[in-house]
């Protein structure tokens, strides 16, 4: 008896103990650590070749679980991880949870080693690298394409006391390429079914566009004018007219600072913010821009351009997503035998009210690579080695046209695409490879690059990009403010887009509404953060 | 109250039947019982109480590479900054309208469905009113809100009938006046019935025969619901309203129900404590330790409400919690 009662209570400890340990394992995966015990280590052959003993790397990146699946699909992809053996073990966030997921990480000590998010000015951004979350990059002189990279002027002001603790992922060689980032396209055919016969310039003439394709309703859809795939974009159109250095990406902290009666301020609260926000206002009431863009999502908003619903749709990435979530997933479905480019045009830059013809300013990247501090030197030296190749004309060629003599040849020193598929799907891991390092979306624009399979679509991006940079110029602001770090701007952020769709909604009158949310920015110390600004900038000469 | 007498009883006939040991010995006599409690006490003390020591980051500045133990203390200084932040009160006077609101309207509804259940003498027509009315309750707020949304955007029906009427559209989930009605409303449709059902137990748990007496007696179906029903309800309302303020600050201001349907056209109204710590922790990315404090403000008040609570259950004369 008493033999019996020992057993189970033998088993229930045992079961006991096996929950408990089952508990305890959560991500701990030691093979992860910092200390790595990887692979197995010859001395010898590590001097032969630094890149000899295989390496796990965690990975953090949007939907990772399914980029690295797609690696073992794409044999290029496979070659470039071969090259430095490395395995890449994905750590899986999405679009919609991946900054709570990383501040999660970052607060228990389960960062990823290398992971992907766009925190540049952030609070949290600022105490990673102050209380030693992320590791600071070695010295870049052993990486020269990535020395090289930072050579340019908005990354290299990103270094901390001499160091850097990020690798962000460059998109644009400068800030006219932002105009790519915020567009506005707009269904032409619709335009001339009601009469319209001249691609609007000013924003008098894209207001009476809308207004009689609303107005007339071609198809009886009940048409909407302006939509947006995301509330986060309002502001790098609104801002336009006449205010555009206070566009941002929507992040709260990217604002730009301009001079006006003799201090710097953030250019949102410039004196040029009323008549933008009145335009805004107007085009609203006169039913010229979407009742429910405060609710839109990117899907239905997609969907209901390319159905007609609306004549105009405000999106972000350009023509590469024209081309895929636009063309690729819905029109040449819907319309298979309608030319897209004959159909949907770009809206140039509007003159506005300065007579100027003013685009989006962003900064020339978006999101960037941090590095555990749990990496040791032997892994990071892994991982730099990796994202200098992908920086390298090699590394690029290689992930962007494929394998020369297979997918392209060259003639006449320019590269001849031979392979007319869609690269993305014969080697679908490929253009992943080159998003961890750097979106370098502005490759694209370019008639010998695949990137946009579309040819007519990629030749109307080429045409936009030359517009803008022989018809567009970027006014003067100082991106050191931008960067500038004092006690209250820490803390401060600006989410414009949340006050313009506010005030497009409020009944209030604009100007009151405007005076109400600079009084809530004032109690949560606008005044304090502009003094302590001008202060510094004085400090450091910046006039 | 008699059947709560009787019901106390055997506890006290037990507890003098049984002899006086030491908890030890006890411990030892009842072993087996108190081993199949240990899992659930182990995973009480692992999930539920051990990391109750995160509270201490309200009084702390937290530091990613100290963890919560190793940051520093900085005293009362999260509670000032929170005392004086205009979007805290402003989030804090929403969770206490909302929740109050939700209380007022929701709360008596599952009562009188229930009632009215009760009364339906077809039972076929009685379950389907009932699964009708409690299927809303299992579906997710994020699937539910997509239908609220789709039905009271511009193309919905809510703006179709408004446009037949001669009325402009406009989508009350972006307009200030027009937002927290549709919250209440929402959440009575998604519980109205599920919430029912505990007071349909405790109606059906009334002895038929007195009912059947009541209408012998020439009781009216008024005076039956006035003078049996109710009084076997009475003590089930006062426990469940009891738990209800408890969670009032929490299940009240729903979380997910608000962050689905709001947008920012509406924060003034709509923004409530949880909402406020979600968007300032990872939206614009505050200090841990300040939404920490915000939350234990927000728990402490939750605790006064219970007791309140609690303590007017009793003077009312009934059981109450503790």
């Amino acid at each position: 008896m008493l033999r019996k009662k020992m057993m189970t209570l033998a088993l229930c400890i045992t079961l006991l103990a096996s929950v408990l340990t089952a508990c305890g394992g959560g991500n701990n995966d030691k093979g992860q650590s910092g200390s790595n015990g990887e692979g197995t280590t010859d001395s010898f052959n590590s001097t032969d070749n630094p890149y000899k003993d295989p390496m796990t790397i965690t990975l953090g990146f949007w939907d990772a679980d399914a980029e690295i699946a797609n690696i073992e699909k794409d044999p290029i992809a496979k070659q470039v991880l071969e090259k430095f053996k490395i395995t890449l073990k994905p750590v899986n966030m999405t679009w919609d949870d991946y900054t709570q997921k990383i501040q999660m990480w970052a607060a228990s000590g389960q960062l990823p080693d290398i992971f992907a998010i766009d925190a540049v000015g952030t609070q949290y951004q600022r105490k990673w690298v102050e209380q030693g979350v992320v590791k600071a990059l070695p010295e870049l002189s052993k990486y020269p394409n990535l020395a090289k990279y930072f050579e340019s002027p908005d990354i290299k002001g990103l270094g901390v006391d001499g160091k850097y603790y990020t690798v962000p992922r460059r998109m644009f060689p400068s800030v006219d390429w932002s105009a790519l980032d915020r567009m506005v396209f707009y269904r032409w055919d619709l335009a001339q079914k009601v009469g319209i016969t001249k691609e609007p310039e000013t924003w008098e003439e894209f207001e009476a566009m809308l207004d009689a394709i609303v107005k007339a309703d071609p198809e009886g859809k009940r048409i909407t004018g302006l939509t947006t795939t995301t509330t986060k974009m309002l502001g790098g159109f609104f801002w336009l007219y006449g205010n555009p250095v206070a566009t941002s990406d929507g992040s709260g902290s990217d604002f730009k600072w301009i001079k006006e009666d003799g201090k710097f301020i953030p250019a949102v609260f410039s004196k040029n913010a009323l008549p933008a926000l009145q335009n805004m206002k107007n085009m609203y009431e006169k039913g010229l821009i979407d009742p429910d863009i405060a609710l839109v999502k990117p899907a239905e908003s997609y969907d209901n351009f390319v159905a007609g619903k609306a004549a105009a749709l405000l999106s972000g990435g350009g023509y590469i997503n024209l081309n895929g979530d636009m063309y690729e997933k819905r029109w040449k479905t819907a319309y298979p035998d309608k030319d897209m480019t004959e159909s949907v045009k770009a809206l140039k830059p509007l003159i506005g009210p300065d007579g100027e013809r003013s685009h989006a300013i962003f900064k020339t990247y978006w999101s960037e690579s941090y590095f555990s501090n749990k990496v040791d030197d032997k892994k990071m030296d892994r991982i730099m080695a990796l994202y200098d190749y992908v920086l390298s004309t090699e590394g690029k060629d290689l992930l962007t046209y494929g394998i020369e003599g297979v997918d392209y040849k060259i003639e006449n020193g320019q590269k001849v695409v031979i392979e007319k598929g869609s690269l993305n799907e014969k080697y679908p891991a490929s253009r992943f490879l080159k998003n961890l390092v750097a979106y370098e979306t502005s490759d694209s624009y370019n008639m010998d690059n695949p990137t946009i399979a579309n040819e007519s679509i990629r030749q109307d991006a080429v045409d936009y990009i030359d517009w803008i940079q022989n018809n567009t110029k970027v006014p003067e602001y100082d991106i050191r403010l931008t960067y500038m770090s004092t006690p209250t701007k820490d803390k401060f952020t600006v989410l414009d887009h949340d006050d313009l769709l506010k005030i497009m909604l409020s009944k209030e009158p604009v100007e009151s509404y405007w005076n109400n949310i600079l009084n809530d920015y004032k109690a949560k110390g606008l005044d304090k953060m502009i003094e302590e600004v001008n202060a510094k900038a004085k400090e450091q000469g910046i006039e | 109250m008699a059947d709560s007498v009787t019901a106390r009883t055997p506890k006290r006939s037990l507890r003098t039947l049984a002899p006086k040991q030491s908890l030890g010995k006890t411990i030892l006599q009842y072993k087996y019982f108190y081993l199949m409690v240990l899992p659930v006490l182990i995973w009480y003390a692992l999930f539920s109480y051990a990391p109750m020591y995160g509270v201490t980051l309200a009084f702390k500045s937290f530091n990613y590479s100290k963890g919560i133990l190793g940051s520093p203390w900085i005293g009362l200084e999260n509670f000032q900054t929170l005392l004086t932040d205009p979007d805290f009160r402003r989030a804090f006077w929403n969770t206490v309208i909302i929740s109050l609101m939700k209380l007022i309207t929701h709360f008596p509804m599952p009562i009188i469905l229930a009632i009215v259940l009760y009364e339906f003498s077809r039972t076929k027509m009685k379950r389907f009113f009932q699964t009708i009315l409690t299927f809303p309750h299992f579906i997710s707020w994020v699937v539910l809100s997509g239908i609220i949304i789709n039905i009271l955007s511009k193309d919905g029906i809510y703006n179709q009938i408004i446009m037949l009427f001669g009325g402009d559209p406009n989508s009350p989930l972006v307009d200030e006046s027009a937002f927290r009605p549709v919250l209440y409303i929402t959440h009575v449709w998604r519980e109205i019935g599920w919430d029912s059902i505990i007071y349909l137990a405790a109606l059906a748990g009334i002895n038929p025969e007195l009912f059947e007496a009541a209408e012998v007696d020439g009781a009216n179906r008024f005076r039956r619901l006035l003078n049996i029903a109710w009084p076997g309800l009475k003590s089930t309302v006062a426990v469940l309203l009891i738990l209800q303020v408890g969670q009032l600050l929490t299940q009240g201001s729903s979380f997910e129900q608000i962050f689905n349907l709001y947008s920012s056209p509406v924060y003034s109204v709509a923004d409530t404590i949880d909402t406020y710590i979600y968007r300032t922790s990872f939206t614009i990315g505050s200090d841990f330790g300040y939404t920490t404090a915000v939350g234990v403000v927000k728990s402490i008040i939750s605790l006064i409400l219970l007791w309140a609570a609690n303590t007017f259950a009793k003077k009312m004369g009934e059981e109450g919690l503790y």
